[in-house]
């Protein structure tokens, strides 16, 4: 269940992240799988009940932290083995580096992560295309308690800010939206008696707090000519203070 | 390498290889346990260039793998021995760089103590010997820089040019130094076999003959022959990729995000906009300029002359990196016995002057970097003056080094192969 990567698949038919194309994608790929309620459980379904959005750290390294609460019926089972797949589609101007991404999967954090779209580390936002990060977790849960349960999980995505597009005003501002969400409780040890919980990015939108949003410092453009024209006169200026010495330099017979 | 190197230099070479080893252990340790790596991320770009080598891909498959297969190729037993088999690789090439010095100073007759200082100057520089043990490999080129110039000394020309053109396939920079060695082999001053006869007839005939000497020729088409048979090489095994990453991108590198480049908020402000053949050219002036005036009055004293060229290569280039810093820093020592510099205070003054430019502009850099404040004009003000700071350092190295030509003129009466080094 949730074995394939969606954003693989997206991109091997997508040459670039468009929010509707990918809407689109989504709901052709859910629709394989079906989220039965389980036989002989009245109302009681995984829902999401919280979604917090933090931006933490400052500059153009930071994280991007979500804490998802999920509220999990009762199950007759005492341990269910639950899948969480997290999709992060990212705005213009942040990038997420998959050596990084890399490095946190060695340290077991997470059970897959990958990072699709444009990659490059280096160029600009104005030469780069948007990409997308997606996150797979398992984790256990125990149900004997009989009455519904919190649950509350931690993902914290590093991200980096690209060189940010002029802007009079001297910052840039990225703001993000809501992560797609796919949740899959089954029994331990059983994937037949299975839950699941499908929240696409429109409807977590409703349940977040705050609108995140970055604020990355960028070049003025009315700065321009002055900017150019100092450079070069101190290119000059430096030429002749290598020159000037190097002409009057005496050299012995 | 015939003659047994004195003790202290024994001593000092073994300290500082023991000391490398201990900084490499500590690297490990550091990279395993603090969220900080030590080493350094263009290591790991190398070493997964390397495996992909090694699984018979091409190393260009690694993004930001930008320089020659030769590196990958060096780097194959990381993945088969240890992960740190390129920084044992770096580090002895540090050392070779010490040892280099030294030969080259004794050679030129300098007193042993002063060319143990000099040696110093490098094996213990702090920027040295982290660049080395954190991965870099920068003290590669600057070992072959050196084997070069003993070559010349001692009158093997072909061993020079095929040292030079491997160097430049490797990092490309070393050319600004084609002109200067070709002005020195001045066949007044170096021949291969029996030379040219003495003439005192001056025409164009004999003004040709020795602007294409022999030698001049040899050096010409041996360098450009090993470094056209290394590009053809490797553009055959990985195509247009080797050539695009390993090449053309340092070539036409214009890269916007902030470093020690005065023109770096030039190029980020006129990022995407097409730039008049005018706007290209002046970018290019200062530094031709210098590197011709440099070249036309300093060659004959050829350390000297790379040292300067070097200086004002990287601080008139439009990217500076940090690393960039060790291609000068390895030439540094072999110039000081011929300086009139006193430490206090012009010495220090200029370490002064240098270190606080770029003290300055790293404070503006770690605010807008990792503080997210918007501090672009002071950070390329700052590069302003790190300019400024580098020529006026320069300046002063110039106004106050003795002229030593590291070759003298062959007299007449002299038959035999004449390599007169100084």
């Amino acid at each position: 269940f949730f074995q394939d990567c969606i954003l693989k698949s997206y991109f091997s038919k997508h040459e670039v992240l468009s929010d509707s194309s990918f809407r689109d994608l989504l709901q052709d790929e859910l629709s394989k799988f079906s989220c039965k309620l389980l036989p002989g459980d009245p109302n009681p379904q995984l829902t999401l009940s919280g979604l917090e959005r933090h931006l933490i750290g400052e500059g153009s390294h930071r994280h991007l932290s979500s804490t998802i609460q999920l509220q999990i019926p009762p199950q007759s089972f005492p341990l269910q083995s639950c899948k969480l797949v997290m999709i992060e589609r990212l705005p213009s101007g942040v990038f997420a580096d998959p050596f990084e991404l890399d490095h946190l999967l060695h340290h077991g954090a997470y059970a897959a992560i990958g990072v699709f779209g444009d990659t490059n580390l280096e160029l600009p936002s104005v030469s780069s295309n948007r990409s997308a990060v997606e996150i797979h977790m398992n984790f256990k849960h125990n149900t004997s308690s009989g009455a519904m349960s919190e649950l509350g999980i931690r993902i914290d995505l590093p991200l980096h800010a690209r060189y940010a597009p002029l802007h009079e005003s001297g910052y840039s501002e990225v703001a993000f939206g809501t992560p797609d969400l796919l949740v899959s409780c089954s029994m331990e040890g059983s994937s037949e008696k299975r839950s699941c919980l499908i929240v696409p990015s429109s409807d977590s939108n409703r349940l977040r707090t705050d609108v995140v949003v970055w604020k990355i410092p960028c070049g003025i453009m009315s700065y321009t000519n002055v900017v150019s024209v100092v450079t070069f006169a101190t290119a000059l200026v430096s030429t002749l203070v290598i020159v000037l010495p190097s002409v009057l330099y005496s050299k012995p017979r | 390498m015939t003659a047994k190197a004195p003790m202290n230099l024994r001593r000092l070479l073994i300290g500082s290889a023991v000391f490398r080893l201990a900084l490499i252990l500590y690297g490990e340790w550091q990279d395993a346990h603090m969220e900080v790596r030590y080493t350094d991320v263009d290591y790991l770009v190398f070493s997964d260039a390397a495996s992909l080598m090694a699984s018979g891909s091409s190393p260009y498959k690694r993004t930001t793998y930008r320089y020659s297969p030769l590196l990958a190729f060096l780097l194959l037993p990381n993945s088969v021995l240890h992960r740190s088999w390129g920084k044992f690789i770096f580090s002895a090439s540090d050392l070779l760089v010490g040892y280099f010095i030294y030969k080259i100073l004794k050679q030129r007759k300098v007193a042993e103590d002063l060319c143990l200082y000099s040696v110093m100057v490098w094996l213990l520089n702090p920027f040295t010997f982290t660049i080395g043990t954190r991965g870099n490999c920068e003290p590669i080129v600057c070992a072959m820089i050196l084997w070069i110039l003993i070559c010349l000394m001692n009158g093997k020309i072909i061993q020079a040019a095929v040292w030079y053109g491997l160097v430049v396939h490797f990092r490309i920079y070393p050319i600004i130094y084609s002109l200067p060695i070709i002005l020195v082999l001045n066949p007044r001053y170096i021949q291969l076999g029996n030379g040219m006869e003495a003439s005192t007839r001056y025409n164009l005939w004999t003004a040709a003959k020795s602007m294409f000497s022999k030698e001049r020729v040899l050096f010409g088409l041996v360098s450009g022959g090993i470094f056209f048979l290394c590009t053809g090489l490797f553009f055959h095994l990985y195509q247009w990729e080797f050539l695009n990453e390993a090449l053309l991108y340092h070539l036409t590198r214009a890269d916007p995000r902030h470093n020690f480049s005065v023109y770096f908020y030039h190029i980020y402000l006129q990022y995407g906009r097409q730039l008049s053949l005018v706007e290209k050219l002046i970018s290019f002036l200062p530094q031709s300029i210098v590197q011709l005036v440099l070249i036309s009055t300093f060659a004959q004293d050829l350390p000297f002359c790379f040292f300067l060229q070097t200086v004002a290569f990287v601080a008139f280039n439009k990217v500076i990196t940090a690393q960039y810093f060790v291609w000068f820093f390895c030439l540094l020592p072999l110039i000081l016995p011929w300086s009139d510099m006193k430490l206090k205070w012009e010495g220090l003054g200029c370490v002064g002057l240098w270190m606080g430019a770029q003290l300055h502009w790293l404070l503006w850099g770690y605010l807008l970097e990792f503080k997210g404040q918007n501090v672009f004009l002071q950070l390329w003000m700052a590069s302003l003056v790190f300019l400024l700071a580098n020529a006026s350092v320069m300046a002063v190295f110039i106004r106050l080094q003795r002229f030593s030509p590291i070759f003298l003129q062959i007299k007449v009466s002299d038959s035999k192969s004449g390599v007169k080094s100084q």
